[in-house]
């Protein structure tokens, strides 16, 4: 069981304390600003906002440096694809074939994979300084099912425990002379095939498993509306979070339509 | 007093795995009654339907699990089949093996407020109940902690007070300790305890942990062959050894002990517990005249001598391991393994064990120092070639095995070897055999218990014929014949001349098979010599939390009356009994210590 595949971040900031649900309006705001408002410097700006914000929050770097690694990829993809197949107006940087890349194109990539980068971490900012049980209470509280929340909130507590579960069934499996340093990319897709199979059946063991403690533990009793143990009320630092972010909000929304 | 549990007539089948199947009876004809605040074990064998019985105390079986259901189960007086899985939980908390699967949470606080407030409890009770449940199980400083980082013991205790938070006045566990380490099974057993005590809750647990049930149970129901075969207090049904043995299920080690000294000197000895054995035999070793100044017993002879004890297997030269998170898991950690050793590896949770035992076939490399498997250094093979030469059975079968039947995934080992067919089946049919799984060839892995489906995943790894084989804990929750299978098949291993190394909690197993033990405490080894030797050092056993066999305990608190002290095992006590009891002959008069004695 390894606890790094965690994605919250256990501090006592005042990020950690505020309102799951005004965390929330924040992500939802940044990214309608992200889709309205598609600028380089508005972008950047959420961008180091939320690294700001991270910092505060007692993130450690690492963390930070985690979540970049995660959407790098997809950052990669949409430049190079933006740059090569984008097209448009402009200096011809680079001929390949049928194929030009143009100032424009890539001035276009670059902008499509820092929105990127910036709509992630909006959503890393929430699930870094969100624990499980709060982010249930704000959907909650925003009168969605609890099941929804519940789903959303299971599936994050099993990431690390599916991780974990992989290196074990990888391990045990090399252990028995399965060789996964195998040249050739098709060899070794065939070479993880026991691994996969032996995932899936402990997935859904697992999750048999799972539901029966759910029920054992009164889950959907008959005629009983479920309680919260600690309801959520705003403070006032989640009255002002909220309504600076409403203002700035506004703000935009007004000097896009201007 | 009412009865909590009732239990009249039950019959019980699974729906069948594969369509056209028939549907496989697990219980056929269950009877049983349990008072308020009694504390009853449930023992049967792997695969006997303990699990299926607790889990028809809750009206999982049948309402999720579907099959064929009937009798009655009255729980707290309400019939399973009218109320449903949810409705019961108020009444009935449910416990299971693995914690994994049933902590939901992210921190200790949600998971024990989660049950009340599906209850639809106001937050002001739900407070009062976590901290009362909290209290309970001893973890009032945890609230904050994060379920995943707990120790085993740990998280069963807060799976039991997630349970209690929904103030059920029946508690039912499925082998809560199976997967822990001794101080997480006393710590459960001691939590256990007090909660029948202080709070009059009703305890039913499934478990094989004979030597607790003996002191803990007021009552043990043996379930055998789908009915409760057995149903008395502890002392009576333990005293039945040689049917309990028939049964595939074994008795306190203290139990068996009698029952093998009346087969080997014709006289009656039977032993409630540690304290009646002791005050039996020092009255007869007294009556016999057995004193400190005859001759002391022999030493049994040292096993078996290792003729291959010169060469080298696997060194370990120096290894200091350390994980991503910076915890140190090894410190400079230095053994030679020598082929034909038949090692346990011992120390507490944590202490780096699965650590050490990775670094052995490669699957983890050291970051310092170097490990020489065969005069290969790990670090420059690969894991594949390394598996051809050092097999390693995981603590989970289910994390091995993948194919469609048993015969498949034993064939697995030897067909990535590239061996012909013809010599793939030999091996196949030898793993089979030694194991005992022939009649399951053909079954896919998901039709056995958990119990087979271990075996299984140790003759898969034995069908690769490696030159050291290494067990994590491989006799954790099995019943007493399938350890016993599993062991003596592990013996006939090493007697080839093979090296075994076995991570395990079970000192019987240490003092039965191991020639040599070796205990890891915080990443070092502060042990490395034969059994008898660690058993005779008190400071080492406490520094890693290892408490000697009953056996061993009793043999030295007699060793007083001359008996010979720190005998290892039932067999090695008993010659050694005998051979004093021979002094009889000379009985002389006038010694009357007996009598001051009482």
């Amino acid at each position: 069981m390894r606890a790094d595949f965690d994605l919250y971040v256990r501090r006592d900031s005042w990020l950690h304390r505020l309102d799951p649900r005004v965390k929330l309006a924040f992500v939802v705001e940044a990214t309608l600003l992200l889709f309205l408002w598609p600028a380089i410097w508005m972008t950047l700006g959420i961008v180091l906002l939320c690294t700001f914000a991270m910092w505060r929050g007692h993130i450690p770097a690492a963390q930070i440096g985690r979540a970049w690694r995660i959407v790098a990829p997809l950052m990669i993809i949409v430049l190079v694809l933006t740059a090569l197949f984008g097209g448009g107006p402009g200096a011809v940087w680079l001929r390949l074939g049928p194929l030009t890349v143009t100032a424009s194109a890539v001035e276009q990539g670059v902008l499509f994979a820092a929105r990127l980068l910036a709509l992630a971490l909006t959503l890393f900012l929430w699930l870094f300084t969100t624990d499980q049980a709060s982010m249930v209470r704000g959907f909650v509280a925003l009168r969605l099912p609890h099941e929804w929340g519940l789903t959303l909130a299971l599936a994050l507590r099993y990431l690390p425990v599916f991780a974990g579960l992989f290196e074990q069934v990888r391990d045990a499996q090399q252990a028995r002379g399965l060789d996964l340093e195998q040249r050739g990319f098709w060899r070794r897709l065939r070479a993880y095939r026991p691994i996969l199979i032996a995932m899936l059946i402990a997935a859904l063991r697992n999750s048999e498993h799972l539901g029966w403690a759910l029920e054992a533990r009164a889950l959907g009793t008959r005629g009983v509306k479920r309680s919260v143990f600690r309801p959520l009320r705003l403070r006032r630092t989640d009255v002002i979070t909220l309504i600076v972010c409403g203002a700035v909000f506004a703000a935009g929304l007004v000097l896009r339509v201007l | 007093m009412p009865a909590d549990i009732l239990v009249q007539n039950l019959y019980y089948a699974y729906p069948p795995i594969r369509e056209g199947d028939a549907a496989a009876a697990v219980l056929q004809g269950v009877n049983f009654e349990i008072a308020r605040g009694d504390f009853v074990a449930l023992l049967g064998r792997v695969g006997a339907g303990k699990t299926t019985l607790c889990m028809a105390l809750n009206g999982l079986v049948p309402h999720a699990t579907g099959g064929v259901f009937r009798g009655d189960v009255t729980v707290v007086g309400l019939n399973t089949k009218q109320h449903p899985v949810a409705d019961l939980a108020r009444h009935v908390g449910l416990v299971f093996q693995d914690p994994e699967t049933q902590l939901v949470q992210m921190r200790v606080e949600d998971e024990v407020a989660f049950g009340p407030e599906n209850l639809g409890a106001p937050p002001t009770e739900i407070e009062e109940r976590v901290a009362w449940a909290l209290a309970a199980v001893g973890l009032s400083d945890y609230r904050d902690r994060s379920p995943l980082l707990l120790s085993g013991g740990e998280k069963q205790r807060v799976a039991i007070a997630a349970m209690l938070a929904m103030r059920p006045q029946v508690l039912v566990l499925d082998e809560p300790t199976a997967s822990l380490d001794p101080a997480g099974k006393a710590a459960v057993f001691r939590v256990l305890a007090e909660l029948k005590r202080q709070h009059e809750i009703t305890i039913f647990m499934a478990t094989q942990d004979l030597e607790r049930i003996a002191r803990f149970a007021d009552r043990v129901l043996v379930l055998h062959d789908g009915r409760i075969a057995l149903d008395d207090a502890p002392g009576e049904v333990f005293r039945q050894v040689a049917k309990l043995q028939e049964w595939g299920l074994g008795a306190p080690q203290i139990a068996e002990l009698g029952h093998v000294l009346t087969q080997r000197m014709g006289r009656r000895y039977e032993f409630a517990d540690m304290a009646d054995a002791f005050k039996q035999l020092r009255q007869r070793a007294r009556k016999a005249r057995m004193r400190k100044a005859q001759a002391p017993a022999l030493e049994p002879p040292a096993r078996r001598a290792n003729p291959l004890a010169e060469r080298v297997q696997i060194a370990v030269e120096h290894v200091s391991h350390t994980y991503g998170d910076s915890t140190v898991a090894l410190r400079d950690v230095s053994l030679t393994l020598h082929p034909g050793d038949f090692v346990a590896l011992l120390g507490p949770n944590g202490s780096g064990k699965t650590t050490l035992a990775k670094h052995l076939d490669g699957l983890l490399k050291p970051i310092e120092g170097r490990v020489m498997v065969e005069h290969r250094d790990t670090r420059k093979t690969r894991v594949a070639e390394l598996a051809r030469l050092v097999g390693y059975a995981f603590q989970n079968p289910d994390h091995q095995i993948f194919a469609a039947t048993i015969q498949e995934e034993i064939a697995f080992a030897p067909r990535t070897q590239g061996l012909p067919p013809a010599i793939v089946a030999q091996r196949v049919a030898e793993a089979l055999d030694r194991l005992r799984l022939v009649s399951y060839a053909d079954k896919p892995p998901a039709a056995l218990g958990f119990g087979q489906r271990r075996k299984v995943a140790v003759a898969a790894v034995i069908a690769g014929q490696p030159q050291a084989l290494i067990l994590d804990e491989p006799t954790g929750g099995l019943d007493w014949r399938s350890r016993q299978e599993l062991m003596d098949a592990i013996a006939g291993f090493n007697i080839l001349g093979r090296t075994v190394v076995l991570i395990t909690h079970d000192m019987r197993l240490v003092a039965e098979y191991a020639t040599r033990a070796i205990v890891l405490v915080a990443g070092q080894v502060i042990f490395d010599g034969s059994p008898r030797e660690l058993f005779n050092r008190p400071e080492t056993l406490a520094q890693a939390g290892l408490a000697l066999p009953p056996v061993t305990r009793l043999s030295n608190r007699l060793s007083a009356e001359g008996m010979a002290a720190s005998t290892l095992t039932i067999a090695e006590f008993a010659a050694a009994w005998h051979a004093r009891a021979a002094a009889k002959g000379k009985r002389k008069t006038g010694k009357r210590s007996e009598n001051h004695a009482r």
